[in-house]
This record gives structure tokens, sequence and C-alpha cells, in this order.
């Protein structure tokens, strides 16, 4: 079957399938390490690596590891090893930045004897061969492609943050619209990039995101973006907004900031402006029209600034015009903080540009 | 200019003059190459590409991982997490029987997620499915998709037998067929590890790996990264092994169709031998007007030539009709006695049509070489002296008869040479020196025949058959030629129809032995070789609780590859043995003794035929890679099996079930209580099976199947025999057509002298009656001898059989009846001509 358009499929799917699924509400009880894997009684659960790497040479790069998974069915299971109870897909991407190349495969597969998982046991998180290893604050990334090869370790400065308030990260306002929502917001990272046989010695920071949820957006909402800044400062900014049908901003958009300790604070909609410039870029692949240049400022931290990206052409096209595509790439920031210089970088997400988002509905 | 001339005058206008012997001829050859031609193709067609079904939307995958009894499942997700780019489908693998149509195809079960991960051509083969839709019908048991050629549409319902069970599915989405003539149904791997018994394992695991740094490195890395007992090979190494395995059949059936053809190179000879002998006048007038020695060859040649040419082309459309009833046929041999399979269609190819031509044109030019090269030495003077060759062939009667000697010798020799590469090419060596030496034997023995029963014939038929006798003697040499294409033919037929003959009492013998208990019990569907299909265990339970019934005995059989050849290996329960016979074993121990050696233990039973393919013996070990694991199996003796080509290991049930457990039969024995009715046990196992698609066989109806089945796979055989008989016998009539011809004057001369049509009729009547008795007196002689070439040498070699020998006096003597009955009706035609002939006319000649 064509399912190179299966993710986006699974979740048309999945959200007739909900009833069983808990719902993300306030007051859940974080546990680390336990909550940085599985959450089976939560329909959708995802998993973000992304980080901006340089070798000794000042070669930049980007990469975007993610993993999915995502409940299927309503019926019984067959009683089966092999029984599609959750639809695990990942996506892989490359961003030679200096190198202008974009590189990106993605997989889908069941959990099946053992081929894609999130196991609290073996500390990992994975899909066929690429896969997350987690040890105390240490993550050992690990991923293989026909182009190119990651094996990077990461080494987590701060301690988990949780996003939202009392537990929950709201995405609309009906009661369970949410999801919980953790990041890894500095990690310090070592490794070796592989592509087509030449090796590159990298280091950098990178981020993780993890989220499980049931229910999010609203039939209205049609898409975010979303934004991570790692300050020079050793401060952290997390930024998402919710796009509605009538072009408006949804009032659920919120935002992290991460001070050098570690705490975090929550930022309101009201607390930041997010706002695309006129520059874009075009898919030749979606036909989705990208803005690749963003106003971000936020008062209350004195922030104000601009986040561009040294690679436009960094979009996830989907396999099947049945599925949605997003771009998901590195971007460099140039601000001030109370009139003082503040450099930083990140990853930027732009998701419901050629379509709109239907997301645990 | 003066060649062509030469030719027409010499070969071409006498051709025209007699039209129907000359049909005759090539007709022969045409027979003769079609057959050739037609096993070639349904060969190819039936069992050339060997390509397994199950092969069927494998892509262009590389390498494959599999293990005696599938591999167990976490070995999937050891590969797919292996840091290696490669390209993974996990398969479950078996066949079901569609209910509606009685078609079993193979059924596939694929993981339908990650097949969508690669752009490969058997995720494309899905292209047609409704994605939208698919993923929903994951988890649905009744869901399957459905090969395009099967004639579904996506909703319809379709009935499928799987193992014991038929159940009914909805097709969820139709794809692409990929090989050609195979379709397929593929289920999810969930749905298929249910539907046919496999949990917790998988059948094979086929990769692509990328091409650096070599197909070797990647077998190494991975075979590394698994159990021992888990086998990384190349894909299509099945196909491989089939063709292995089949070779030796399609090598024996090859040989068994050139028969034919000798046949055919016989009666060229004849023809042309006939053609100088007629014509040494003309050849001497020719020589005497200044032709080279070289010009007569080559003129002869072309006769030849004109002959194979003639009779290949006929043979084309007549091969390539023969070959659309053989391939269904061979088709049919190779499932009952190998594997599964679907037959091509007999196409006709180029290779194959150029192929017939020159085989054609070749024998022919061959077997003509020696009457040309006559022909050829004839010098002007001697034209005239008619009588010389024949007395040339007296004159060498005793150097001849050494010779034959001297090659019957070699034969015996040859027959003791062992097999090369798994081929009896000294058997065949063996079998042509033998046919060699009767034909160099032949004339001695005609003359002395002839010698000493024409008075006797004298006596007891009159004159005429007085006349007849020597007539025969007098021309010894075309008498040896004819008598020799025809007991050439005679004693293929009659080799073969011994070989076959003992073999099926062999087997009738054996069976006897085979099937102690008083009814058997499998799952309905196609049977063949490598299918073993199995049964609920709970029913094998509830079988031996009912009524009557005094045990059950339970045999599982897997597929497995040893050293590179295909092989069963099953487990057996200890007492399905219990009424073996000492003589069931080559060593011709006690059964119990053997058995107990067996009981619980790494200890293996072969059979023969694996004995003699892999050369291992009792007291060896064999290595077999068991549910992932290597087993080093001890083998306790070698007991005879006439079941299956392929080799058989059998082991306890209990050893088995240590390493595969699955506890599913595949076939049941069960034993009926002393004074119970096995009529009424049956009733009561058929009501326990309701629901279920099992067959019920009393030992007699299986004994009857078995034979069903071996008269089936040899009807080839016989056709091929039949053909180079008929080939035979044409030619004894196209010969006494050219004595009539050639005796025109002294057939005039007795109907001058007074001689009465019916007299003369009468002659030649008895001259076929006599051609026909001196070949089947030589054709039973040297059958004898070829049968014992073919069953303990060539079959021996080739199959590794212990046959028993048998005369099947019957069919022999039906057959050679038969035989003798068509020589004589073949000299009705030319006994016509021969009173047609007008002595006045004749005489008037002189």
């Amino acid at each position: 079957m064509r399912s190179r358009s299966l993710p986006l499929l699974v979740l048309l799917v999945a959200s007739l399938a909900a009833a069983q699924y808990k719902m993300a509400l306030p007051g859940y009880h974080y546990q680390f390490p336990r909550d940085h894997f599985n959450h089976p009684e939560f329909q959708t659960e995802w998993w973000y690596y992304t980080g901006n790497l340089r070798a000794p040479d000042g070669h930049r790069f980007g990469f975007e590891l993610t993993f999915f998974r995502t409940g299927l069915t309503g019926n019984q299971p067959p009683d089966s090893t092999w029984a599609a109870r959750d639809l695990y897909f990942a996506h892989l991407a490359l961003s030679d930045l200096d190198g202008q190349h974009f590189y990106h495969v993605e997989r889908s597969n069941r959990a099946g004897p053992g081929i894609a998982g999130a196991d609290e046991k073996t500390e990992t998180i994975w899909n066929g061969n690429w896969q997350v290893h987690l040890e105390g604050d240490r993550q050992d990334l690990q991923a293989v492609s026909d182009q190119f090869n990651l094996r990077l370790t990461m080494e987590s400065k701060k301690p988990p943050v949780i996003h939202g308030e009392n537990g929950v990260s709201q995405k609309a306002e009906e009661q369970g619209r949410a999801s919980h929502y953790i990041s890894l917001t500095r990690l310090l990272t070592a490794g070796v990039i592989e592509i087509e046989n030449k090796a590159y010695q990298v280091t950098g920071t990178s981020w993780m995101d993890h989220e499980f949820f049931t229910h999010q957006l609203e039939p209205d909402q049609v898409g975010w973006d979303w934004l991570s800044l790692q300050f020079d400062d050793d401060t952290e900014l997390m930024l998402f907004r919710i796009r509605r049908k009538d072009g408006s901003i949804d009032s659920s958009s919120a935002g992290t900031y991460i001070d050098p300790r570690g705490l975090s604070h929550h930022l309101r909609a009201g607390d930041f402006t997010l706002r695309p410039s006129p520059d874009t870029w075009t898919s030749p692949n979606s036909s989705a029209v990208y803005p690749i240049r963003w106003q971000v400022s936020v008062p209350a931290l004195g922030i104000a600034g601009e986040v561009r990206t040294p690679l436009p052409k960094q979009e996830m096209t989907a396999r099947s015009k049945l599925a949605n595509s997003y771009w998901e790439g590195a971007i460099d920031l140039t601000a001030t903080r109370a009139g003082q210089r503040l450099s930083g970088r990140g990853y930027l997400e732009m998701t419901g540009y050629d379509r709109p988002v239907q997301l645990g509905q | 200019m003066l060649s062509v001339r030469l030719f027409y005058r010499l070969i071409v206008r006498p051709l025209l003059r007699e039209p129907w012997r000359a049909a005759l001829t090539v007709f022969a050859v045409a027979l003769g190459v079609s057959v050739v031609l037609a096993i070639e193709l349904a060969g190819n067609a039936a069992a050339g590409s060997f390509r397994s079904s199950l092969e069927t939307l494998s892509g262009n995958t590389n390498l494959e991982v599999t293990a005696a009894g599938g591999i167990p499942e976490q070995t999937v997700a050891t590969l797919e997490r292996l840091p290696y780019p490669i390209e993974l489908h996990a398969r479950v693998e078996d066949y079901t029987t569609v209910a509606d149509s009685a078609q079993t195809v193979p059924l596939i079960g694929l993981d339908l997620i990650s097949e969508s991960n690669n752009d490969s051509p058997q995720s494309r083969a899905f292209d047609t499915v409704d994605a939208e839709n698919a993923l929903q019908y994951l988890n649905d048991l009744n869901s399957v998709w459905v090969g395009s050629r099967l004639g579904y549409k996506p909703g319809d319902r379709i009935r499928l037998l799987v193992n014991d069970h038929t159940r009914e599915y909805v097709v969820r989405g139709i794809f692409n067929d990929q090989n050609e003539g195979v379709s397929a149904i593929v289920m999810d791997i969930a749905t298929a590890q249910r539907e046919v018994g496999r949990m917790g394992r998988v059948d094979r695991v086929l990769l692509k790996v990328p091409d650096e740094p070599s197909i070797e490195e990647w077998q190494s890395r991975i075979r590394d990264a698994l159990p021992s007992g888990i086998e990384v090979r190349l894909e299509g190494s099945g196909t491989a092994e089939n063709r292995k395995m089949l070779s030796a059949f399609r090598w024996n059936l090859r040989v068994l169709s050139y028969v034919a053809l000798v046949v055919g190179a016989f009666l060229i000879y004849n023809t042309i031998s006939v053609s100088v002998v007629r014509r040494r006048p003309e050849i001497g007038i020719v020589r005497a007007l200044g032709a080279t020695r070289g010009a007569i060859l080559l003129a002869f040649l072309g006769e030849a030539a004109c002959f194979g040419v003639a009779g290949s082309l006929l043979a084309l459309p007549l091969g390539r009709a023969l070959a659309s009833v053989a391939v269904r046929l061979l088709s049919m041999t190779v499932e009952s006695l190998y594997v599964s399979s679907t037959p091509g269609s007999a196409a006709l190819n180029l290779p194959s049509a150029i192929l017939g031509v020159l085989v054609g044109i070749a024998v022919a030019v061959v077997s003509a070489l020696s009457p040309a090269r006559e022909a050829s030495l004839v010098s002007p003077v001697e034209a005239m002296a008619r009588a010389r060759r024949e007395y040339i062939a007296r004159v060498h009667k005793a150097r001849d008869l050494w010779i034959a000697l001297a090659m019957a010798l070699a034969a015996g020799l040859a027959s003791r040479m062992p097999a090369v590469e798994g081929k009896p090419l000294f058997g065949y060596l063996s079998a042509i020196l033998l046919i060699g030496a009767s034909v160099f034997a032949i004339p001695a023995f005609v003359d002395r025949l002839s010698t000493l029963s024409s008075n006797l014939l004298g006596r007891c038929f009159g004159v005429e058959a007085l006349l007849a006798s020597r007539s025969l003697a007098g021309s010894l040499r075309r008498t040896s030629v004819l008598v020799g294409a025809l007991a050439t033919a005679i004693a293929m037929m009659t080799a073969v129809g011994i070989m076959v003959g003992s073999f099926r009492q062999t087997i009738v013998v054996w069976m006897n032995d085979q099937l102690p208990a008083d009814l058997y019990l499998r799952p309905a569907g196609d049977e063949s070789a490598d299918r073993h299909p199995t049964m609920s265990p709970e029913f094998a339970d509830a079988l031996a609780k009912l009524p009557g019934v005094a045990a059950v005995d339970r045999y599982r059989a897997y597929e497995i590859s040893y050293q590179g050849l295909p092989a069963t290996l099953a487990g057996a329960d200890l007492q399905v043995m219990r009424d073996f016979r000492s003589s069931d074993f080559v060593s011709g121990r006690a059964p119990d003794k053997v058995l107990d050696e067996m009981r619980r233990r790494d200890a293996a039973i072969i059979s023969e035929p694996f004995s003699n393919k892999h050369r291992v013996h009792a007291g060896q070990s064999i290595n077999v890679p068991l549910g992932g694991r290597n087993v080093s199996l001890r083998i306790v003796d070698v007991y005879y099996d006439y079941a299956s080509e392929r080799g058989v290991i059998v082991i306890d049930r209990m050893t088995l079930l240590r390493y595969l457990p699955d506890p599913a039969p595949s076939n049941l024995a069960v034993y009926v209580q002393q004074g119970a009715n096995v009529d009424a046990v049956r009733q009561e196992i058929e009501f326990a099976a309701a629901g279920r698609n099992v067959l019920v066989f009393t030992d007699r109806d299986l004994r009857r199947e078995a034979i069903r089945i071996f008269d089936r796979t040899f009807a080839i055989t016989y056709a091929l025999e039949a053909v180079a008989i008929l080939v035979a016998v044409m030619g004894i009539g196209g010969a006494l057509l050219a004595l009539v011809i050639d005796r025109r004057r002294e057939f005039g001369l007795l109907r001058f002298m007074g001689a009465a049509t019916g007299q003369l009729r009468k002659i030649i009547l008895v001259e076929a009656g006599l051609l026909g008795v001196l070949a089947n007196l030589v054709g039973l002689g040297l059958g004898f001898l070829l049968s014992l070439v073919l069953i303990f040498v060539i079959n021996k070699q080739s199959f590794g059989w212990t046959i028993q020998f048998h005369w099947p006096v019957a069919v022999l003597v039906g057959a050679l009846s038969a035989v003798y009955a068509a020589t004589v009706v073949a000299g009705l035609y030319p006994a016509r001509l021969a009173t047609r002939l007008n002595p006045i006319e004749v005489i008037h000649e002189e």
C-alpha cells in the first residue's frame, strides 16, 4: 500500500479512537527518568531532538531526529506480537548549513518484536536503527541512513523543564486540549557526523522536546509556529503560536524562558510576539510558502530581535500528498536584551503551511 | 553448377520418384526432433526457471535470513537495529487454496507498515491499494490483499483454505502480481502468523544491503550479529537449490528424449544406405563422367541434410504442440516429487528453435557419414558389382563381434564408475556402449538366426517363408540396420518398462510395511513434496479420546535446506515406527534398537536418498539449523524411502519439540482398537473433524493414491518411449517399401514364374514378421541389460533409490506384442505394392 503517507493518516484514524485514552489534565505528577519514556495511556507521544553543531574547521550542521508514537486502534487488536497497537514513525534530517544541503528520511514501524519503542527498562527510545539511549544526564544518539550517519553524545546541563502551568501545556481553551510537555533545553553535544563516507567531528548544543497527549488542536486551529533558542548567556527560550483559520493567533499560544539556574518562567500569549517578516521560501516539493525570517520580542525579558535561517530548504517533505509536510530547521538569532547584544542559535518549526494540520481532534 | 545438377540428378530426382519413402524419413526425423524440443520446452516451463513460487513479491533484495522451521521473530528486531543501512522485509510464507477455484497460491505475510518505508517493487505492487483505508484494516483478521491475476475486486469475499481450516476473508485491495504465472494472497504479518500457525516466528527476512564493500562482507557481518543456527545466504538460494535438485531429473528426461532421435538416426542411416546401394550404377556412371569423390560425398550428405532440415522445420510446430501436453504432465511430476511450482507456458523461443534445427541436421548428417563415404568410395569400374558390399558385411562379422565384446566389457566397467557432480555420466556411457555392442553383434546374430531358422520356417510356413528368411540374410547389412533401429527402440522401452515396473513393485511392497495404521489424516488442499500444512493439535488430542481409537501418532514435517539442497526434516512419534521391520533399514538392524537410540536424543534416521545425496551414513553426524540453533544429529540408521526424491531426516517428535515447540502435526496415523470397526471409527473421526478441512484415508486409499501419483509421474516416460517405437515402426515400413522397390525384378520374376499375389504378400509379411522377431529378441536382451544400468547405476546415482529388480511380465508381453503387430502392419502397404507389380512390365524392363 502506498503508505508513505502513513503518519498523518494515522492521526486521522487515531482521532476516531481517542475515547479509550487519557487526556492531559492539570496536576500530572512528573517523575524522572520514568517520564522520559513511553506513556501508552496517551494516544500520541513524540520525542524531538534538534541541535546546532560545528566541526573544528567551522563547518556548521543542524540535525533533527524525531520519534513519534500514536495509538492506532479502538478495536481489540489481534493477539500477536505484531499487532499494530501503535504506529511508530520517525523523521531524521541533517542540515549541512555550510554545504547548503538538506538530507531527510522518514520511516514507519510497529513495535513488533522490538522493532520500535520507548522503553524505561532498557532506557531507550528507538525506531529500528535510529535510537537514543539515556543514562542519567547522558543521552547517546545513533542514526543510520543510506546517505549519512549520526553518532552523538549529549550531556544535559539543566534539569527537565515542564512547560505550561500546573503540568499541562494548553493548546486550546477546552479542558484536555493540552499536552504534557517536557524539554531538556541545554544538551552539550559531541560526536561524529558521516556524510557519504566523510566523517566530521562535531560539537554543539542540542534540545530535546517530549510531549504526550490525546487531544490537542481544535478544528479551527490550522497549524503552529514553534521555536527554540539557546542564547550565548546560558539561557533558553521556547515560544509557540497557534494559527486559527481566520488568520488570527490563538490565545493558547505560549512560551517558556529558562534562566541560567534551570528555573523556568511561563510566558502567556500576551507576554511575547512572534511575527513573520515578508521574506519567504517556497517549497518546490509541496508548494508551501514558509516565512523564513521572524521578529521575536519578549518585552518582560527585554528581548527583541530577529531569527533567520542559514538554509531555507529545510522542509521535511511528506512522501505522500496525503500527509502534511513541515519546515523544521536550524536558525540564528540576532537580538538585544536590555540594550546588550544577544546572540543564539535554535530550531524553528512551521506546520500547516501546505494545508491544515489535524492533530488529536 | 555441375554439383547442383549432380545433386538434382543423383539425389533429388530419385527422391521425387518415391515421395512416400522420403516423407516417412522426414517425418521420422521430425518426430525425433520434436520430442527433444518438446521436452526441452516443457522442461523449461515446468522446471527450468525453478523460481519457487514463494519468491513472489520479493523485489530487489540480495540476501535472505532463514532457519529450519522459521526464525524467532526477535531476530527481525535484531536485524532492524543493526547499525547498517539495510532494507528489510520480514515474511511469513505458506500456501493457501482459494476455495472457489481450488487454486493453490502462495500466502505471504508482510509487515504492511514497514513495507512502505522503501520504494521497493513489492511496495510498488501495492500502489493500487487504497492507502487511506488500508491502515484501519491492519488489525482486522479478515483482511487480505489479493493478486490481480486471481480476478477479485476490493470488497469481495474470498474463501481460503489455510492448513486445516477454511475461512472467509474480505478483499481489501488488489496488488499487481510480479512473477509470471504466479499470483498470491497477502496478509499483514500479524494475521498471517496467526492463520498459518507460525506464532513467534517468521519464515524469512529478505535484505537489501548496499553494494559496498561486497555482498560477502555484508553476509558475514550480518551472520556475526545472529545466533549460529540462523542462515544468511544469497537471496534466491532456494531457487538455486531447487534447480540443483531438479537437474538430475531434467538430465534423465532430456537423455530419454534423445532416444527417439537416436532411433531417427538409425533410419537416416538406413535411408541413405539404401539410396547408395540402389544408385551404385548411377554413382559409377557419374564418377566415370568425372565427378570427384568429394562431390559424391557431399551429394549424399546433402541428401541427409535435406532430411534433417525438412524434419526439423516440421518438428518446430510439432514440438511446440507436444510441449504443451508435456508441460502439464511434467509440472505434476515436479509438484508431487519435488517442489511447489507454477508452470510457465511452453513458448517456442529462438534459441530452442535453433537448437532443434541444428540437432536435427547434425544427427542427419552424422548418421549419413558412413554410407555417404561408402558411396564416394565407389569406383566407376566396380559400380556394377552390386553384391560386394554385402560380401564385406559378411566378412567382418567376426571382427564386429569382437568389437561388440569389447564395448560390452567397457560398458561393464563404466557402470562401476561413480557419478560426476550428481550426474550419472558413466551410467549413460555404459548404456550407449551397450547399445553400440548390440549394434555390432546384430549382423552375426541375424545371420546365425536366419540360417538356423530358415529350414524351420520353410517347413512351417512354406516356401515363401524360406524365401523371406534367405532374403533377409542375403541383404544382411540392411537387415542389421533395421533390426538395430527397432531393437534399440524396443530395448529402451523394455529397459524403462522394467525399471518402472520394478520401481512400482518395490513401492507396493514397501508401502505394505509403511502403512501399519488403519487411518491416516492430513489437511485438505493440494499435496506437494515441499508443503507441510498442519492440523490443530487439539484435534489430534480429541481423536485419541474417541471410542475405538487405540492410538494416534503425530508426524510433523518442515522444509529445510541442508548443504545447498532442499530436504525435509520430520519429527515423528516413535510409535509410528514400532511396526518398522528390520528390512526397512539399510543395516537390517532390529527396529527397537534403532528407535531406542533415537528416543529423546539428538539422533536421527535418514532416508536413503538423503544418505546418497550427501554421502552420509550411520554413525556420522549432521549439523542441522533448527529453530535458530545449530543442532548436531547423530545418524542412527538409514531407512528405505520411496515417497520422495528429496532427502528426509526423521527425529523423535520430543526432540523436535525441544527446538521448534509447535505441536501442530502435519499428518496423523490412527490405530483402531482390536475388534473395533474401522468404518465406524472413521465416521467418528469425520464427525469430530466437522468444520475442519482434513482428509481421512484408509491405508488402502493411500496405497492407491501413491500408485496413482506414481503412474502419473511416469506417464511422460511412457509417452517418450511410445514416440521412439513409432519412429522405429515407421522405419520398418519405409525400409520394407524400399525393399519392395529394390526387388521389383525379383518379385516380377516370381510372379512371372507363377507366384500368386498372396504368396508375394506372404513373403513381405513374413519378412516384416521376421524383422519384428529379430528386433524383439535383440531388444529384449539389450533392454534387460539396459534396465540393470538404469536401476542400479543411473537411478541410484541420480536419485538414490534402491529398487528391487522385477520383471513386469504383463506390461512387457503386451508392449512387445504391440510392437510386433505394428511391424507386421507396417509391412502391409509394401506388400500391397508388391502384388500390384505388373510382371510383364518388370520383365520387359530387363
